[in-house]
């Protein structure tokens, strides 16, 4: 299954984008090649001879909504400069400057080494009034969005699993100690009538059922750091009761399932962050939702492995 | 609600410390060499991240490359009729979908329903309740079959996104039963 969503996914986004983008050129989106009329005032004076002439841009906002046919407004005035060279003469806006759309993202596609927006200047009568300024033509926008989302991210994904080798060391380490002194055991005898009818596959004195305890503790007081090493342990002594060694049993898909409805008796410190303290007031909802979540995890995952594809995919199906 | 919020959160304060403390501790009471045990595990740490790598950077590219598409509006353009019935409201839809495939997304969308709708609106409660009640499946699923080499998931996702889907339905319904 994972197959057809990952490649869905990846497809799916190709022919949006792509979508989205030939919608664009055939309304015209961004009036390639066509000049956007605007003022230019010059608050230090014109000089003809100099290469760079500060400059005060204008845009009147009905004849930019009706040039670009969107409701979005400039500002009243930009700051930007003229770069005058034999080959013509450049208008720059200021780096940084608050562009409406579609302005702002013809500012992705033309623009300067410094990020500033520019076009080529065109019926300009010095010393100043209306002018036109074309840009460089925006094409496909969507398309050049997924292919550089998909390069970011595969750095990303390489960034989040590389932060975790410290705390994964903390707890891999800490884990072990735990194990070698019979904590673990003895957390096993504690959970076993909890935990057993949940993860039937598992030995009733096996090591798995005190790291799973120790991954639902961690995730039930908010503590990620330390239920994602504990989580990959209990992976980890699972895989041991394994006959496959790249199929999910049974009961790790009942460990993952428990693991994504993550039920947490204090509210995720991002949400604390985002909301403030107006999280009290959700504190109950989120506990209830939660913990229904769970139920409907857990019953899922019970029933769908008896699903005969699922059943028959078991690598520890007795024979 | 307070105290019991206070309560809670004062007992997380011991946890962590709990185990940093005292699973050496308890190691030294039963003479296991505690610096050698650890070391030991910790190693494990390193080549645990590094196996996890190829996994996160499946999932994590593929929604990517999805968010980025403008596939979500489509989406919810095409949903938005048929979750109307069940009274679910158009304004959910995006967190409903985005919150199994990344954390980091559904982060960033409560903050902007906060900054549309306002911190007391109801949408804004629903959503942090949705991102409070559930996980992100695909990073779960990710993280934790990556570090074993699970190749083949059977039924986790199909597990994993029943449960996302129900999280979904029910922080609206309870959230509505709350405030409603």
């Amino acid at each position: 299954m994972l197959n057809y969503i990952w490649a869905g996914l990846i497809i799916s986004s190709f022919l949006f984008a792509i979508g989205y983008d030939i919608r664009d050129i055939s309304g015209d989106k961004y009036r390639n090649g066509q000049p956007l009329l605007l003022e230019l005032a010059f608050p230090e004076g014109y000089d003809s001879a100099a290469r760079r002439v500060a400059v005060e841009i204008r845009i009147a906002p009905d004849q930019y909504a009706s040039f670009y046919r969107t409701d979005q407004a400039p500002a009243p005035s930009y700051p930007g400069y003229l770069l005058q060279t034999k080959e013509g003469t450049q208008l720059r806006f200021a780096a940084g400057s608050k562009l409406p759309e579609p302005l702002a993202t013809i500012g992705k596609v033309s623009s300067s080494r410094d990020g500033e927006l520019q076009g080529l200047l065109t019926g300009f009568t010095p010393p100043g009034g209306t002018a036109g300024v074309v840009f460089e033509p925006v094409r496909f926008v969507k398309l050049n969005a997924i292919a550089s989302a998909a390069l970011d991210f595969a750095k990303t994904g390489a960034e989040i699993a590389l932060g975790l080798v410290g705390v994964l060391s903390l707890f891999l380490g800490l884990l072990k100690i735990a194990e070698d002194s019979g904590i673990v055991f003895a957390l096993v005898k504690l959970v076993r009538p909890i935990l057993r009818p949940l993860f039937p596959e598992v030995p009733a004195d096996h090591p798995a059922l005190g790291m799973i305890a120790l991954n639902l503790t961690a995730t039930l007081f908010g503590l990620g750091n330390a239920a994602t090493p504990f989580g990959i342990k209990a992976m980890e002594e699972l895989q041991k009761l394994n006959k496959s060694e790249d199929t999910a049993t049974n009961s790790m898909v009942m460990l993952m399932a428990i693991n994504t409805a993550g039920i947490q008796l204090v509210p995720p410190v991002l949400l604390l962050a985002l909301m403030g303290t107006q999280v009290n007031t959700l504190i109950f909802p989120i506990l209830i939702t939660s913990v229904l979540g769970m139920i409907v995890a857990i019953v899922a995952a019970r029933l769908l492995g008896r699903l005969p594809g699922y059943r028959g995919s078991d690598p520890n199906r007795k024979a | 609600m307070e105290t019991v919020r206070d309560a809670i959160s004062l007992l997380s304060y011991f946890v962590l410390p709990l185990i940093l403390v005292g699973f050496p501790l308890y190691g030294l009471f039963k003479r296991v060499p505690v610096y050698e045990s650890f070391v030991e595990g910790a190693k494990e740490g390193f080549q645990v991240a590094v196996r996890i790598i190829p996994y996160l950077v499946a999932i994590l590219f593929a929604i990517a490359m999805f968010r980025g598409s403008g596939a979500m509006e489509a989406l919810t353009q095409v949903l938005n009729p048929v979750l109307g019935l069940i009274g679910f409201p158009a304004e959910l839809l995006p967190m409903a979908i985005i919150r199994s495939l990344s954390g980091s997304g559904s982060a960033a969308l409560v903050v902007d329903m906060i900054n549309r709708y306002g911190e007391d609106s109801i949408f804004v409660k629903m959503a942090a309740v949705m991102f409070g009640s559930s996980e992100t499946t695909f990073y779960v699923i990710a993280v934790y079959f990556g570090a074993i080499g699970i190749k083949r998931t059977r039924h986790a996702i199909a597990a994993g996104l029943t449960a996302d889907v129900a999280a979904a339905l029910l922080s609206v319904w309870v959230v509505r039963l709350f405030f409603g």
